[in-house]
Formats: structure tokens, C-alpha cells, sequence
């Protein structure tokens, strides 16, 4: 007997996570990416510390600017924000966003702690000079001691370790909702990082072309911002191949879900469809621009707009993560409307957290001399040290 | 394959009720073990522990009236357009002859055994009662919403007004006063029946074990052990129904909403 089945009556759900989820989630990737970007250059040693060294300053500038925004964006997504203290009056082991609530502080100030630490030289050398900035760098700075490099290292070893708490604590709160098909599966906290990575460069990429000063440096940060796109897109490539394969050999749930509904709303479509042009357009023109040996300067000139496609991949696919799955009906048949309203829970509140994230990179732009050193001078190089405005 | 997984999805409902229905006394010990890995169910605190609160819906008395969503509504002053407890209602016809029938199916939070909301609360403000009653602290709810995305049956919801987690709560304040609760009451069918599962002689107790072979409980597969049961189900509605969706607005040409009352409310 074959019946059509047509629903009458059901009450529409409005989603219950926002935008601000997106944000926060965008932000706090690209922090933990950057941080992870900049290590070979401060902590590393000899030719590689050498190589990595220009990468390391705009990992560090936008590791700090993302880590001081995200925590805003979060907290805006409570229907509560006032009661964040609750938190922790009542932490409850029990709960991945509560194990998330202490993470994030201590991933705050540690990330706070290497970037201060990595940038000391920087404003030693500040400390020196006259004006304004100087008096900022003479407050900042704290004294007139030396980091040394196993004070730096251990720091940035600290930060390392709470930033992968970072991942798999925001991986896993997604992750473990079963009634969420599309986002109970072990690829999706995985796919978080590895896109993450690909923001974080592409960011990278951005403001490798609007803030670097040293023009020597920018065709080598350009080629390794590339190069970590690459590497990541190719991971998460893989990673999307086993979350499929996972779907198609009936281990995962999430892979049926997600064709159902590709099948079933024409928004998923094209949502679906985006994605993967997005994503091989990316792959296609960041594997040519690394591959173009000769860098012509109007080459590295248009980098940076790779670098704004590595961020909408970053961003588009946790728009897709966790605002399109929202819209997928738990209990009744068909589709929730995404509607995206112009006020702070919508529109307003995506534009004004890049705003934040802009005023504090230019605050940071303004006051501190992030393109200083980002490493302890040793004796035979002081003489070599940045110039820096 | 649709009716491969509805009949397995059938099988497996009806075990579930049954497997929920034996162990209710070692599963209530158990849940208040200290120990708690994440995502575990946390111990259960306030109410009677000697009680196990549970419902039965007896689909053939349901009309669809909507009674039970009006008074439910008046009764715990939820905001215009979110709802506690909600009649679906579906229109089945047979392709072959052309006949038509109505499904109704009462929704409302299923207080379930292994309430998956409960553990992943940042705050300990949702929380399961030992009469396995699941109730939110409004005061001290964040507004997370952690909880509406990971309930299963979308019986959850923010409250516009509170900016909190909102959810039956079984009447809790109304069975504390021996009386039944408001979707109970205004039942014209008789047939939601409300009752202790702990006392054999209680009306639901009986009728689960009479109708125990043929009680159901939406989405078994999830394993949530739902304490709502629900006897002349069909299977095609146990999980999302395959069915054309409901009309939530009426759009003009342009694409504006002109049909729904509660939009703004």
C-alpha cells in the first residue's frame, strides 16, 4: 500500500543559535591556527626560525585580535549574556560547553601571555624612542628585563596546549548532539580545525598585502600562506572523502542526512554547490599561484584575494555547519526558513564582530610595534634587528 | 528501503518500550552514581524518588481538538507562537484508492529516561527530578540553547519573554497539588493518562501492562528511552515523517509574509 503523507499542522521553531555562533566559532579557529602559524617562527631555531620569522608577526597579530574578539561574539549568542558568571558558580563536568567555558579564559591569557612575551624585544626597543608610542611600549613592556627563549618556548607550549582544548572542546560540543545527524560524526571536529587553517592563512594572505612593511618579506609569507592553504584544503579534502566513505559503508548517520537533504531543499543545493566550487577555485588558484616560480610583483599584489576566498571557505562552511542544519526539521517534516534579520541578532551582529575584530587590529596597528622582532636578540644579530616605524 | 527502516523502526520502538518499561527502578539507582564522564546523565535531585512519573497517549480517543495545546498554553503562559505541547496533524491518503485519513499525534517533552538535554546544560539549570519529571531553573538558565539543539523531539524552545529554556514540565506544579495537568484535564478523549509508573495499581501502570506489546515511543533509535508512550501508533510517524511540510506563512508575489499572526509577538 503505498500513502502520501501531507502535514497539516505543526508550530514553526525559530532557530536557537545565532549568527554570533558563527562568529565565535570563526574567530576562535583562526585564533588557534595563527597561534600554531607563528611557532616555527618564535620558538623555532636557526634557518627555519629565520624562514618563518615574517609569518610569525602577522600569526601573532591576528592569533591576539581574533582571541580577544571571539569571547565577545560568544557570549552575544546567550539569549543570557548577563548570567555569564553562572558558568562558573555552577561548572558542570558533565558539559562540553561548560568544560569550554573554563578552556577559553585559560586560552585567553595564555595566548595573551606569548604574545606579550614574543613581542618584548619589540617594545624594549620601542621603550627608547620619544612620543606617544614609546610611553605606550615603556607601560607595556614592564621593566627593562630580557625574554629569554625558554621563557618564550614555554609559554607558547602553554598556549599550544590550550588552543587544542580549544579544538576539541568546540569539535566535540558540536559533535556529540545526536539529534543532529549532520553533526554527530568524528570527521566534523576534524574538518573545524583543517578549515580553520585555511582562514587562518587566508587572513594571512590579507593582511600580508594591507599591513606588512618589509616588501622583501611579503613574497615569502605569500608563498607559505599559500602553501598552508594548499596543505589544508588537501586535508580537508580527505577528511570530507572519509566522512563520506563513513556515510556510504553505514558507520555515520550524518553523510544520509546531509544528501537527504541536498535532495529535498533547493537551498542545500546551493549551498552544497558554493562549497565545492568555492573550495576547488581555492585549491585550483593557490596550487597556480605557489606553483608560478617567478613571482611577478602584480602577482603578489592580487595574493590577497586568494587569501579573502580561503576566509569565505572558512566562514561559509561553519555558516553551513551550524545555521543550515539548523533549518533541518527534527521531529516534523520539511525545512525551517533561515532568515537573516538586518538587527544584532542578525545582519548587525556579523558585520559589527568584524568590525571589533578591525578596531582592535588597528588599535593593536596603532600602539604596538608587532613588526619588531619576535625573538630574543642573540648577540650576533642585534646589529641586524627590524627597522620599524 | 523507506519501508525496510519502518518496519525496524517499529521493532526497535516497541522493544525500547518494553526495555523501558523492566529496568525503571535499577536505571533510576544508577543514574545517581557520582562518577560522571562528559555527557553522562548527572545525578537527579528534588522530587519524590519514590515516584516515576510517565504518560500514555491513547491515539484512537485523540480528535485533534487542540484542547490540550490551548490550555497548556494558558496554563503556563508560554509566548504566542512557542508551545509546550502541540497536536501534529497529518493528512494520509492511499495512493491506490484515493482514501483519506487524519493522523493526529500529541507532542510534548518525553521526559525521557536518558534525557539527552540534561547532561549537556553548561550550568546544571536543566535538570531531571527523581520523579524523572525533567524541569529548567529558570534563573539560573544562561539561554545557551545548548539543550534545544540536542532534545531530539524539538520539545524545547527559547522563551521570548525569559530569554531562557522553556519546556513541559508534566504540570509539575499541578501534580505537587493532586491535581492533573492542564492538558490532562482538558483532554475531551481521555486520552493522555498521567500517572506514577512506581505503583502498580495506578491507571497508567495498567494499561502499560496490558497494552505492553503494542506501545511505542518516538525516535527509539536515539536512545533517549522515552517515558512517553503511545498506543495506536503507526510507524510512519515514529521519526520525521516522510510527508509534504505544513504551511508555517502565506506569502504574497513578492515573497512577504502576510499569513502569520504570532510573527512579531
Amino acid at each position: 500500500m503505498n500513502s502520501s503523507i501531507i502535514e497539516i499542522l505543526t508550530p514553526r521553531y525559530e532557530l536557537a543559535w545565532y549568527p554570533w555562533a558563527v562568529q565565535y566559532f570563526f574567530l576562535i579557529a583562526i585564533s588557534y591556527s595563527a597561534l600554531l602559524l607563528s611557532l616555527p617562527g618564535t620558538i623555532g631555531r636557526g634557518q627555519l626560525a629565520q624562514r618563518w620569522q615574517p609569518m610569525a608577526r602577522l600569526a601573532l597579530l591576528i592569533a591576539l585580535s581574533c582571541t580577544l574578539v571571539a569571547p565577545v561574539a560568544l557570549l552575544a549568542d546567550l539569549h543570557q549574556p548577563m548570567r555569564f558568571w553562572h558558568f562558573y558558580a555552577n561548572a558542570t563536568p558533565t558539559s562540553w560547553m561548560s568544560i569550554g567555558s573554563i578552556l577559553l579564559p585559560l586560552y585567553l591569557f595564555s595566548v595573551l601571555g606569548y604574545v606579550w612575551l614574543a613581542w618584548r624585544p619589540a617594545l624594549q626597543q620601542a621603550r627608547r624612542g620619544q612620543g606617544f608610542r614609546a610611553g605606550i611600549a615603556r607601560i607595556l613592556s614592564a621593566g627593562d628585563w630580557q625574554v629569554s627563549k625558554p621563557l618564550l618556548t614555554a609559554s607558547a607550549i602553554l598556549a599550544s596546549f590550550f588552543a587544542i582544548g580549544i579544538m576539541l572542546y568546540t569539535g566535540a560540543e558540536i559533535a556529540i548532539i545526536k539529534a543532529r545527524p549532520l553533526w554527530h560524526t568524528h570527521w566534523l571536529p576534524v574538518m573545524f580545525v583543517t578549515t580553520g587553517m585555511v582562514a587562518a592563512a587566508g587572513l594571512v594572505l590579507v593582511l600580508n598585502r594591507f599591513m606588512s612593511l618589509q616588501r622583501d618579506g611579503r613574497k615569502e609569507i605569500n608563498r607559505q600562506g599559500l602553501k598552508v592553504i594548499v596543505v589544508a584544503m588537501l586535508t580537508s579534502s580527505v577528511v570530507a572523502a572519509a566522512w563520506l566513505f563513513s556515510g556510504l559503508s553505514g558507520h555515520s548517520e550524518s553523510v544520509a542526512a546531509a544528501l537527504e537533504s541536498v535532495q529535498a531543499n533547493s537551498d542545500w543545493r546551493l549551498s552544497a554547490i558554493w562549497a565545492l566550487a568555492a573550495g576547488i577555485i581555492l585549491f585550483v588558484f593557490a596550487a597556480l599561484a605557489l606553483k608560478s616560480r617567478h613571482q611577478t610583483t602584480p602577482l603578489v599584489q592580487w595574493t590577497w584575494l586568494i587569501g579573502l576566498l580561503a576566509l569565505h571557505v572558512g566562514w561559509a562552511f561553519r555558516w553551513m555547519v551550524l545555521m543550515e542544519v539548523q533549518t533541518v526539521a527534527k521531529n516534523t517534516a520539511g525545512y525551517y526558513q533561515l532568515v537573516v534579520e538586518l538587527g544584532s541578532y542578525g545582519l548587525m551582529g556579523i558585520i559589527g564582530t568584524f568590525g571589533l575584530w578591525l578596531a582592535v587590529l588597528l588599535l593593536i596597528d596603532l600602539f604596538i610595534p608587532w613588526q619588531g622582532q619576535v625573538q630574543p636578540p642573540q648577540r650576533q644579530s642585534i646589529a641586524a634587528e627590524a627597522q620599524h616605524g | 528501503m523507506d519501508f525496510a527502516r519502518r518496519a525496524i523502526l517499529g521493532q526497535i520502538a516497541k522493544l525500547t518500550a518494553g526495555a523501558a518499561l523492566v529496568p525503571l527502578a535499577s536505571l533510576s539507582f544508577s543514574s545517581s552514581a557520582q562518577a560522571s564522564p562528559i555527557n553522562s546523565q548527572p545525578a537527579r535531585r528534588e522530587g519524590d524518588a519514590s515516584k516515576r512519573y510517565g504518560m500514555l497517549i491513547d491515539l484512537r480517543q485523540c480528535i485533534g481538538c487542540q484542547a490540550c495545546t490551548v490550555s497548556c498554553h494558558i496554563e503556563n503562559e508560554a509566548p504566542m507562537g512557542s508551545f509546550r505541547t502541540i497536536v501534529s496533524q497529518y493528512e494520509v491518503s492511499n495512493e491506490s484508492t484515493g482514501d483519506i485519513a487524519t493522523m493526529v499525534l500529541p507532542r510534548l517533552c518525553n521526559h525521557c529516561e536518558n534525557p539527552p538535554c540534561v547532561p549537556v546544560c553548561p550550568v546544571q539549570a536543566t535538570f531531571q527530578r527523581k520523579d524523572g519529571i525533567v524541569v529548567v531553573d529558570n534563573e539560573a538558565c544562561v539561554g545557551c540553547a545548548y539543550c534545544v539543539q540536542a532534545c531530539p523531539y524539538d520539545a524545547r524552545f527559547i522563551n521570548k519573554e525569559t530569554q531562557t529554556a522553556d519546556k513541559c514540565t508534566f504540570c509539575a506544579h499541578r501534580l505537587e497539588a493532586n491535581l492533573l495537568p492542564a492538558c490532562v484535564e482538558s483532554c475531551v478523549g481521555g486520552a493522555r493518562i498521567i500517572g506514577d509508573m512506581r505503583d502498580p495499581n495506578s491507571q497508567i501502570s495498567r494499561m502499560l501492562a496490558e497494552y505492553r506489546s503494542e506501545l511505542m515511543v518516538l525516535k527509539p533509535e536515539q536512545g533517549t528511552l522515552p517515558q512517553v508512550y503511545y498506543l495506536g501508533m503507526d510507524e510512519r510517524f515514529l521519526s520525521r515523517p516522510q510527508a509534504e511540510p505544513a504551511l508555517w506563512d502565506v506569502r504574497d508575489i513578492d515573497g512577504k509574509e502576510i499569513g502569520y499572526e504570532f510573527l512579531d509577538h
